[in-house]
């Protein structure tokens, strides 16, 4: 045959399906830019010179391989779907007396065509976008950079060679399908008598077990480690609840409703149920799939933007000075000594230096121990370890602290007195209404008044553990009761906590944290002595140099559950795009029959439209439920990693459920033209 | 009374580009009493089928009137015309027209359902109707899974259920092989003989000499027709032959 006549063929069957075809290309070359954008991020030299840019950078890969992995599988489905519709055309080639040979030919040059397309214009859209992503990344980031347009020859072979990869695949399993078919089978393929879906009651009920273990699980797990450990089974079980639920469940739900004659036999459910049990089944697993999708675009995006928000709360929870200097001993009475005041003064001192004045300073001792409660009992943690049955439990476990009243007072402007032996106390996270506490079978301290808390520590922020804090008037004489029942003297945790904020910018700050550390490194204040009487410890830190670890870690996790959630949130636009579509054909010629049997067009547009909502709206729905329920979960874990805010939480979730509604409403308007149009016969 | 006036029926197609008319009815005239069988032939294109969704209200003509049973259909409100199609007429199509979503038996309750009656009304019409055509053991079963004669006895079913004054039917034995057409045609002769207005379009001789009378449609009028009188179908069916043959080579009327 002539030069470029297969080349025209595969050209034409694409111009002539170019209502399925054209969200086809679009999202392969929407996925070709977002892999080179996130490829080309990931080896920007300009994160690499960034604080916290090495850990963007190793975030970015991996979700490169999300992205990759994920566009695989998305554009396989997509394709799949195309392909069914274009079976007939090819049957009729077939008959029409064109060989597979010929017609796989044609193929080849449609997929070339389609992977020309769709790679040239994903990688110009990548290149023209990627520096405006990088710039985000860059503010995301808290740094600066400066406008210049680049191409990365790496990103591109990456990008290249994946959807390459991706496009040879696609390509083989059609071309497999195509060899596998007969063609009288081609021909009918799209209207092989259907048959009517059977209720699958086993699968129902396991669906529903399945979604209520997991609800069940999202509401009752306290433990914020054991969150984290179920939280993959709690996903794993939604994901297969919903699509059995959506596949099966459905079904099962409208038969049960057509065996009720009262209720089938009536104008308004009639043909609604009978065609809901057969658009649940064709439709159910993309409809779960859009509802999976959905519910992961939302998580994502709002637990990272959640984070990010919280992040100077996290910060400051962590480090609740700019500038802090905390010293460890062994012996109580080693922080009574001269050290602390010495320390002071030099504090004092550098800062002077660069013209500044501490301020809001924050001055306590504390000696604290990870305790297991057993009502007023606080056992040492350690001395428990082989006793307890289960170490994953962690929900009696309490962090005990005792601090020095004279402290207390200078730090609340109290003026409390004790007697030896009585405590104030003080609890975050959980209360604790025993009246008196022995102190792992030592001492025991009568409980005489309950105080607000009055200050945070880094495990206070992460609530992992309820804090009991103890204002004791004879702070040495207890610490070395304690630490005498233990028999271990290092056992116990002493410090000395000094930190105050500074005036001024971050930069700044992290000189004259530089500064103190070589100043404190010279003035050789610290012991590590063989004598455990004189062993003094200093550990400086600074706000701000805890910002740029935090701003690239959770930045990082940020930018990409922007990214990944544009990325999910496009794909779940398509799919509903191509089952209106798809809809649309179905129900052309029963829109027709059923106007022929006395169905007024406005009955059957109503009908047709509570049907069509009813399915399209199902996933949102869903997703909003399963959204509710995780929501504790997602609570728990996010409050592993900083300070969980949950107004804050709540907040941010409702907004991106609102926006994405939004969002799908849009879409649903829009592709429902597309619907009316084909099922009123306009469309070709 | 006629049961069916139509007078000086006329339809003219505007293609959607451009100004181009196609007149496919001109000026078409003819009454059906009640209890005829009546059958429509002509060449293709010549307007049956256009005639036919005229009568069933489904396309509205250019000129003239169509009155069933002294109702003139022009004058029902557009919002009526769909509950005046169901409780007055039945159709029976060519490619059967069954719900692919529904059992036999559903796609019969069909316009039952929609008139609004309840199960058990509609169950007592069913059983005599589905023991008397044949349906009784399918009435369970899915369009895809029984034959082409019995899909088209269902959508037969289905139109005599709401007891209709007049059954349309558009070349119903089209697409059946020549023993599902025998049956269908027999069918239709009882149907006739229990009292039942039928009006058929077809193509097919055969078909046409089961009728009472033939009507041929040529250039958008009806141009010549046939009584069956007390002929036997094989003589019926001579002249229905004798005549088309005429039509084509372009004689002139009797
Ligand atoms: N919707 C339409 N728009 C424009 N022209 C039409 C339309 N429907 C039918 N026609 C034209 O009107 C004429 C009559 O068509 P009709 O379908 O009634 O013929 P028919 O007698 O049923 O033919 P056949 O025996 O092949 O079914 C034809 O010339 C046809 O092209
Ligand atoms: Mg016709």
């Amino acid at each position: 045959m002539r030069h470029g006549f297969y080349r025209r063929l595969a050209w034409t069957g694409i111009r002539q399906n170019r209502k399925l075809y054209i969200p086809y290309l679009l999202t392969c070359a929407g996925m070709v830019m977002m892999a080179y954008i996130i490829s080309f991020l990931s080896q920007s030299p300009l994160l690499e010179d960034m604080a916290g840019g090495a850990t963007m950078e190793s975030m970015l890969t991996f979700g490169s391989w999300v992205m990759g992995i994920f566009s695989l599988v998305f554009l396989f489905y997509t394709h799949s779907f195309l392909f069914r519709r274009r079976k007939k055309e090819f049957g009729l080639y077939n008959i029409l007396g064109m060989g597979k040979r010929h017609l796989a030919r044609v193929l080849i040059w449609e997929a070339v065509l389609a992977a020309a397309l769709s790679l040239g214009a994903g990688l110009l859209a990548g290149i023209a976008v990627s520096k405006f992503a990088e710039l985000l990344m860059v503010r995301i980031l808290d740094g600066n950079a400066t406008f210049t347009l680049s191409v990365a020859p790496g990103a591109i072979l990456h990008t290249l060679a994946w959807f390459g990869g991706i496009f040879l695949l696609i390509l083989l399993n059609s071309l497999r399908q195509l060899h596998f078919t007969k063609p009288v089978e081609l021909l009918r393929s799209e209207q092989a008598g259907e048959k009517p879906p059977r209720a699958n009651w086993v699968l129902a009920v396991l669906g529903l077990a399945l979604l209520a273990g997991a609800y069940w699980l999202a509401v009752n797990l306290e433990d914020p480690v054991a969150a984290m450990v179920f939280f993959f089974v709690a996903v794993v079980m939604v994901i297969l609840g919903t699509y059995l639920l959506f596949m099966a469940g459905s079904v099962a739900l409208c038969r049960v409703l057509q065996k009720n004659k009262r209720y089938y036999y009536q104008t308004r459910h009639f043909v609604s149920v009978s065609s809901m049990a057969y658009r649940m089944k064709r439709n159910g697993a993309g409809l779960a799939s859009i509802c999976i999708l959905s519910t992961m675009v939302l998580v994502m995006v709002s637990s990272t933007v959640c984070l990010y928000a919280g992040l100077e709360d996290t910060i400051r929870a962590q480090n609740p000075r700019n500038i802090s200097v905390e010293a460890y001993v062994v012996d109580p009475a080693a922080l009574e000594g001269e050290k602390p005041e010495q320390v002071r003064k030099l504090a004092e001192q550098v800062t002077a230096e660069a013209g500044l004045a501490p301020e809001n300073v924050l001055d306590y001792r504390q000696a604290s121990f990870a305790g297991i409660r057993d009502g007023s009992q606080m056992e040492w943690y350690l001395s428990s370890l082989y006793t307890t049955t289960s170490p994953m439990d962690t929900s009696e476990y309490w962090q005990v602290y005792l601090i020095p009243l004279e402290d207390y007072n200078r730090i609340t402007g109290a003026e409390a007195s004790l007697a030896p032996g009585e405590a104030l106390a003080s609890t975050i996270t959980a209360p604790y209404e025993e009246d008196t506490v022995t102190l792992n079978g030592g001492n025991t301290l009568r409980i005489q008044g309950r105080v607000e808390p009055f200050v945070r520590n880094e495990l206070d922020a992460l609530e992992m553990f309820p804090s009991l804090y103890l204002v004791v008037p004879d702070f040495v004489e207890q610490a070395q009761a304690l630490q005498d029942t233990v028999g271990d003297e290092t056992a116990l945790n002493l410090s000395w906590y000094y930190g105050w904020d500074l005036a001024c910018s971050d930069a700044v700050q992290l000189q004259v944290w530089e500064n103190l550390r070589d100043a404190s490194a010279e003035a050789e204040l610290e012991a590590s002595g063989e004598e455990a009487a004189s062993y003094f410890h200093l550990y400086w830190d600074s706000a701000a140099h805890a910002r740029q670890n935090v701003y690239g870690l959770y930045g990082g996790l940020f930018f990409l559950g922007i990214l990944l959630g544009i990325v999910f949130l496009f794909a779940a636009v398509l799919m509903i795009y191509y089952k209106q579509v798809s809809e649309g054909y179905e129900d052309q010629s029963r829109f027709a029959i059923m106007q022929k049997v006395g169905m007024t067009r406005r009955e059957i547009r109503r009908s047709v439209n509570s049907q069509i909502l009813t399915v399209f709206f199902l996933p949102l729905l869903t997703a909003g439920v399963h959204l509710a329920f995780a929501f504790p979960l997602v609570y728990r874990m996010l409050s592993l990693f900083s300070v969980a805010n949950r107004g804050l939480l709540a907040a941010v979730t409702g907004l991106c459920y609102l926006v994405f509604a939004l969002f799908y409403v849009l879409v649903y308007r829009g592709t429902s033209q597309a619907y009316y149009a084909i099922v009123s016969g306009k469309g070709e | 009374m006629s049961i069916l006036e139509v007078n000086g029926l006329k339809k003219v197609y505007t293609t959607r580009l451009g100004g181009n008319k196609v007149e496919a009815l001109k000026n078409v005239n003819f009454q059906v009493e009640e209890g005829e069988y009546v059958a429509i032939m002509g060449e293709s294109g010549s307007g049956k089928t256009t005639l036919l969704n005229i009568l069933a209200a489904l396309d509205k003509p250019t000129g003239g009137t169509v009155r069933l049973d002294g109702q003139d259909l022009s004058q029902i409100r557009e919002a009526d015309i769909a509950a005046f199609r169901r409780d007055h007429l039945g159709f029976v199509f060519q490619e059967f027209n069954l719900l692919d979503t529904f059992s036999v038996e559903d796609n019969i309750y069909l316009p039952l359902v929609l008139a609004g009656k309840r199960y058990p009304e509609m169950r007592k019409r069913l059983e005599p109707l589905a023991s008397w055509l044949g349906l009784s053991e399918l009435l369970k079963k899915y369009p895809y899974e029984i034959s082409g004669g019995q899909k088209q006895r269902a959508a037969v079913a289905r139109a005599l259920i709401t007891e209709p004054r007049l059954v349309l039917a558009d070349e119903p034995t089209g697409a059946l092989d020549s023993r599902a057409t025998d049956e269908l045609l027999q069918l239709f002769r009882r149907i006739n003989q229990s009292g039942q207005t039928i009006l058929m379009v077809t193509h097919s001789v055969k078909a046409a000499s089961h009728a009472g009378r033939v009507l041929f449609i040529k250039d958008g009028e009806v141009f010549h027709q046939i009584y069956r009188g007390q002929c036997a179908n094989e003589e019926l069916y001579q002249k229905i032959a004798d005549t088309l043959t005429m039509l084509t080579t372009g004689g002139d009327r009797r």
